[in-house]
């Protein structure tokens, strides 16, 4: 490490005498948590870009795939535990779910869209983590939606397969709401991007160098992912979730 | 319409839930234009004994059969697709009747989907109830889309219904078993009971 990036780090630093001061002369007592809260930051941050720093160093396909499974393995335990659900039962299935819907949505974006070298770790792990945790965010919305309302409308399921639905089909209207919860919000924000906000993802690649026209390139390929991705690992989701949530009566499993 | 010759057979049966048995050796035939009914005080097991029939639980002894054909786990769907069901719970069926009710409206803000906030999970709420006036007309909907289905299943039909729409019902599936079909209803209200071809009161079976 060079004595410039020394400099300009603690010269970052400093900037958080800012909040400080005006901590220190209004709200003593948060100093303390305030001055915890950012050496977490650092240390998470650090261990993150060292994570991602080993990968690219050692840039092996089998090692970026490990990475995704683990990424994939904690994203579902973070659905799970959002939506209150039993884990055992829907971990798998959120797990490889996310797993497979990011890598095949991921892979498709690398291969063909951008024409990069697939499993370049330079391109694999930002690619496939912006994917993962947006596919994340929309499956604890989707997940929850479909597992609640199956919950509240119980007797809208019993009777589509009394009147001789087939499981599928009575399915059908949560299966709607489900995925209703996933693409409103997202066509919601998509109408506002760049007017009323400028998200973080285009700052960021706009502060990696790239030109604008580029950007705007990027960042469509990804929003568009972005979308693709989370609905393929919610649909993926609730095909290997199903046998949990149904016994072979059809009757919902507690939850 | 065309005749469809339908039975439905309960031979020996033995219906439980859990632990508890509800009704042992029971055995009816639910013919074709006749309307039976399963009648017994509160708790007694209809709402079992018609899932029984339905397929979605098991019998503990003996067996469901419709038109001399065994009904399993495997077949229920089969012979679901022969029947129009009308279930206890009618009033809960709001987003049946209008599925566009349980749709909500999302913000743009709500969250950021590109800036790494995760979104709190939803939870959503049972429907409002469906008055007298809709349940009656969600049950003629649903029979009048159930033309050629030869069973007609009806669990507690009057039990939400003013007296006369009661009567109202009573005269709806009447006209159904008049049209051939084989028409099996639980309930406790008198009225029906009455109205009926055959009666089979669980109260008077062997627990």
């Amino acid at each position: 490490m060079n004595t410039g990036l020394i400099l300009h780090t603690v010269l970052g630093l400093l900037l958080l005498l800012i909040p400080a001061g005006a901590l220190y002369l209004l709200e003593r007592k948060m100093l303390k948590s305030f001055g915890l809260t950012i050496v977490r930051m650092v240390v998470q941050l650090l261990v993150v870009c060292l994570m991602v720093w080993a990968l690219i160093r050692f840039n092996k396909a089998w090692l970026s795939l490990v990475w995704l499974l683990l990424m994939a393995a904690y994203a579902a335990w973070i659905v799970v535990k959002r939506c209150k659900l039993l884990w055992r039962r829907l971990l798998p299935a959120v797990g490889v779910g996310l797993f497979v819907g990011v890598l095949v949505v991921g892979l498709w974006i690398l291969g063909l869209v951008l024409s990069v070298r697939v499993f370049d770790a330079r391109w694999f792990v930002p690619v496939m983590a912006l994917l993962t945790a947006h596919a994340t965010a929309m499956i604890i919305r989707g997940l929850s939606t479909y597992v609640s309302a199956l919950k509240a409308d119980e007797q809208q399921y019993e009777f589509l397969r009394g009147n001789g639905a087939s499981h599928f089909q009575a399915l059908l209207p949560f299966l709607r709401r489900s995925m209703l919860a996933v693409i409103s919000p997202t066509m919601a924000n998509l109408t506002v991007l760049g007017l009323t906000s400028m998200p973080l993802l285009l700052c960021g690649i706009l502060l990696g160098g790239m030109t604008p026209v580029n950007a705007f390139i990027l960042m469509l390929h990804m929003i568009i992912g972005c979308i693709a991705a989370s609905v393929l690992s919610l649909a993926i989701t609730l095909f290997l979730a199903d046998k949990s949530l149904f016994d072979k009566f059809g009757k919902m499993q507690a939850m | 319409m065309q005749r469809i010759i339908s039975m439905l057979e309960v031979k020996d049966a033995t219906i439980a839930v859990g632990e508890r048995t509800l009704a042992t050796g029971l055995s009816f035939m639910a013919r074709d234009g006749q309307l039976t009914c399963i009648t017994g005080s509160e708790g007694s097991g209809k709402t079992t004994l018609i899932r029984t029939l339905m397929g979605f639980l098991p019998v503990s002894s003996g067996f469901v059969s419709v038109d001399g054909e065994l009904l399993t786990v495997r077949s229920a769907h089969a012979f679901r697709t022969m029947m129009a069901y009308l279930p206890q719970q009618m009033q809960m069926l709001r987003h049946h009747l209008s599925p566009d009710s349980c749709l909500h409206a999302y913000e743009a803000d709500e969250y950021g989907v590109w800036n790494a906030l995760m979104p709190s999970a939803i939870e959503e709420q049972s429907p409002a109830s469906l008055s007298p006036e809709e349940i009656f007309q969600l049950a003629q909907k649903t029979l009048e889309g159930a033309k050629d289905k030869p069973i007609v299943i009806a669990d507690e039909p009057a039990a939400l219904l003013t007296s006369e729409l009661s009567l109202q019902m009573l005269q709806l599936l009447r006209s159904q078993a008049d049209a051939g079909k084989t028409v099996l209803i639980a309930s406790r209200k008198q009225q029906l009971v009455a109205y009926a071809d055959q009666v089979i009161n669980l109260d008077m079976l062997k627990r």
